[in-house]
């Protein structure tokens, strides 16, 4: 599904640019519920959100389901981030000023589902992560990890090829932790989603099937934890 | 573009529906007295137009007024023309007048004036001159030796101050007049008028016939021919029909005369008017583009998610054009309703000038949709600008700054 070739990323130009990514190479198959782990500043984040087509990459190839991503056009670009890709942010990014309804429904509407077809794509995602009763609140009156839930049911609503999550733990706690990274697993057993998760509690571990290790913006190791084939 | 739309005005109708109803009501706050201050000052000058077009119905000029053709000093045949003019439907009254340059003395003080000779009884029907004589009678129709003088020259009345005067002239009082063809008359004075305006305060009134008599004139010569109609707003049309009906003179109506004579003398009080329009939609604007510009900052965060999550930087503008329309529609739908309150409150109690001069302001139907169209082009522009160039920004810088 996703296949990375010698990704670099660079920040700033000559002696002082930060080598973010120093050149990483993997492949991520249809139904994988990947892991990438690594300290702080190991060049995570960097790659996410290059993943999710929010940053470009300095060099290095870069493909869908072998489309060249990389060298899109923005307004391209912004069509596959609402069609295709779901990105979980660390800190939900929910618009304060929408319910959560609403909050899943606007990506619907932007790709021109009508009224009634987008309130039932958001209640169903809403469903998902367990909170289609919480569908009128706005986000002031939810928990971390309801918002967390929200996230990801905006996220998947439009049933991604493939969704990213930046450290969506990082801010809850255990119990918390527990019920985002169940509607995860639950994603991807159920339906089979393609997930790609930033973290560094090496409990999280026990949820995914493959563990990609960053260390100073090279990839280190390559686990497979458990053989969805079985 | 319709998903745009329908996208854009759900994120303008969250962020209205949940977003700080104070800020809102202080943004609508300001934006109404920018609405105000656009159209407030040209209705007090559209009020002081009206006094001033009404004093000129009412002294020099009537409805409508017929004057010599081309460089003739006279209207040759004034009677001929009041006869046709009489007999034209629609026109209620119409008399003949002389003007004429003198100067007038009293005790040693001269002033130069200009003297009005008119048939008295006439008048009646014509102009306010009887009605405004603050001491002593109007002229009577065959008032010969007599005069009324104005109470700027008279020396009693309001802005006696200003200009040169008799002194003390009082009903009974003598004075000199020497007119423009060096002829001499002594009359007595036999009232003040008092219209608290120069166009009349600074004249005197003499009998038609003192004129004639003066410059030696025969066959009803006139400087001027006044008419009144039955109905305000016939006048274009009566006009027309005096025209038809053979009058070979020069005619005006009053409106065609406030044009040259009033827009000339308000033209400083015109630019000023234009100045305050153009620095009030200057500070307006500076606000409106203030205002929405904060909202923007504010939200740049909002804004980069939008985008993340695949939201079309165009719905995004989109919502700001909307979010600042409904904004200064709401500030010109209040700044109406204090302007109506405000025009109400002078029309009840008028500001009063010169003591006796009351300014009602004029409501300006036209003025009132320009100032509208002008608020609402001026928002959209001032959504969109700080929007768009915030929708600009990559998501990276827009999010986390950097
Ligand atoms: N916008 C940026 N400008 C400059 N340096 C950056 C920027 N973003 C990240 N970096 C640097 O790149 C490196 C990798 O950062 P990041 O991908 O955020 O790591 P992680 O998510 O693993 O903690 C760090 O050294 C960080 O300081
Ligand atoms: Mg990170």
């Amino acid at each position: 599904m996703i296949i990375v070739k010698n990704l670099k990323r660079y920040y700033g130009t000559g002696k002082t640019a930060v080598r973010a990514l120093k050149g990483v190479s993997f492949e991520i198959k249809k139904g994988e519920f990947v892991a990438i782990m690594g300290a702080s500043g190991s060049g995570k984040t960097t790659l996410l959100r290059i993943l999710a087509l929010l940053d470009d990459a300095t060099d290095g190839e870069y493909t869908i389901r072998g489309l060249e991503v990389s060298s899109l056009p923005e307004a391209e670009r912004s069509y596959y981030r609402l069609t295709q890709v779901g990105y979980v942010f660390q800190d939900y990014a929910l618009i304060n000023e929408m319910s959560a309804a609403e909050n899943v429904y606007i990506l619907s509407m932007m790709e021109g589902k009508s009224r009634k077809e987008s309130y039932a794509t958001a209640l169903e995602a809403l469903d998902k992560v367990g909170l289609k009763d919480k569908h009128n609140r706005i986000p002031d009156e939810l928990s971390g990890g309801e918002k967390q839930r929200v996230a990801i049911a905006r996220a998947i609503a439009k049933k991604p090829d493939i969704l990213f999550a930046d450290e969506p733990c990082a801010n809850l706690d255990t119990t918390n932790s527990k019920q985002v990274l169940d509607v995860f697993k639950e994603l991807n057993e159920k339906y089979g989603q393609t997930i790609v998760m930033v973290t560094h509690e090496l409990w999280h571990t026990e949820y995914v099937d493959r563990v990609i290790t960053l260390e100073d913006g090279n990839l280190v190791s390559d686990e497979i934890k458990r053989n969805r084939e079985e | 573009m319709i998903d745009d739309i329908r996208v854009g005005s759900l994120i303008a109708y969250c962020s209205v529906k949940r977003g700080n109803k104070k800020t809102l009501m202080f943004i609508v706050f300001v934006l109404s007295l920018i609405f105000m201050n656009l159209v407030f000052l040209p209705s007090m000058i559209g009020g002081m137009m009206v006094l001033f077009t009404g004093m000129m119905q009412d002294y020099p000029y009537g409805d409508i007024v017929i004057e010599p053709m081309d460089d003739n000093t006279y209207i040759n045949n004034a009677d001929s023309v009041l006869q046709k003019v009489r007999a034209v439907e629609g026109v209620r009254a119409a008399t003949k007048r002389l003007d004429a340059g003198a100067s007038i003395e009293h005790k040693q003080k001269v002033v130069g004036a200009s003297i009005t000779g008119l048939l008295p009884t006439e008048e009646l029907e014509i102009s306010q001159y009887p009605y405004i004589i603050s001491e002593g009678d109007f002229l009577g129709e065959l008032s010969r030796d007599e005069i009324i003088i104005g109470a700027m020259i008279a020396g009693t009345g309001f802005g006696s101050e200003i200009y040169d005067n008799l002194g003390e002239v009082r009903p009974g009082s003598l004075v000199d007049v020497t007119y423009s063809n060096g002829v001499k008359r002594t009359y007595k004075v036999k009232g003040i008028m008092e219209g608290s305006f120069e166009l009349v305060d600074l004249n005197a009134l003499v009998n038609y016939k003192e004129i004639e008599d003066v410059y030696g004139l025969e066959g009803s010569k006139a400087t001027s021919v006044v008419v009144r109609v039955d109905k305000q707003g016939t006048e274009g049309q009566i006009k027309d029909k005096i025209r038809e009906a053979g009058v070979n003179e020069q005619i005006f109506t009053w409106a065609d005369k406030s044009e040259t004579l009033i827009k000339q003398a308000m033209q400083s009080m015109g630019a000023i008017d234009t100045m305050s329009k153009f620095v009030s939609l200057i500070v307006g604007a500076a606000l409106v583009l203030i205002i929405i510009y904060i909202n923007v900052l504010n939200r740049k965060k909002e804004i980069g998610i939008l985008k993340a999550v695949g939201i079309t930087p165009r719905s995004i503008v989109l919502s700001y054009a909307f979010l600042s329309t409904f904004y200064v529609s709401l500030g010109i739908l209040s700044g109406l309703i204090l302007y109506f309150s405000l025009m109400f409150y002078f029309q009840a109690n008028p500001v009063v000038f010169y003591e006796t001069m009351e300014i009602s302001p004029q409501i300006d139907p036209v003025l009132l949709i320009e100032s509208i169209v002008t608020m609402l082009t001026l928002s959209v522009i001032a959504g969109i600008l700080p929007a768009w160039s915030v929708s600009k920004e990559s998501i990276l810088k827009a999010i986390w700054g950097r």
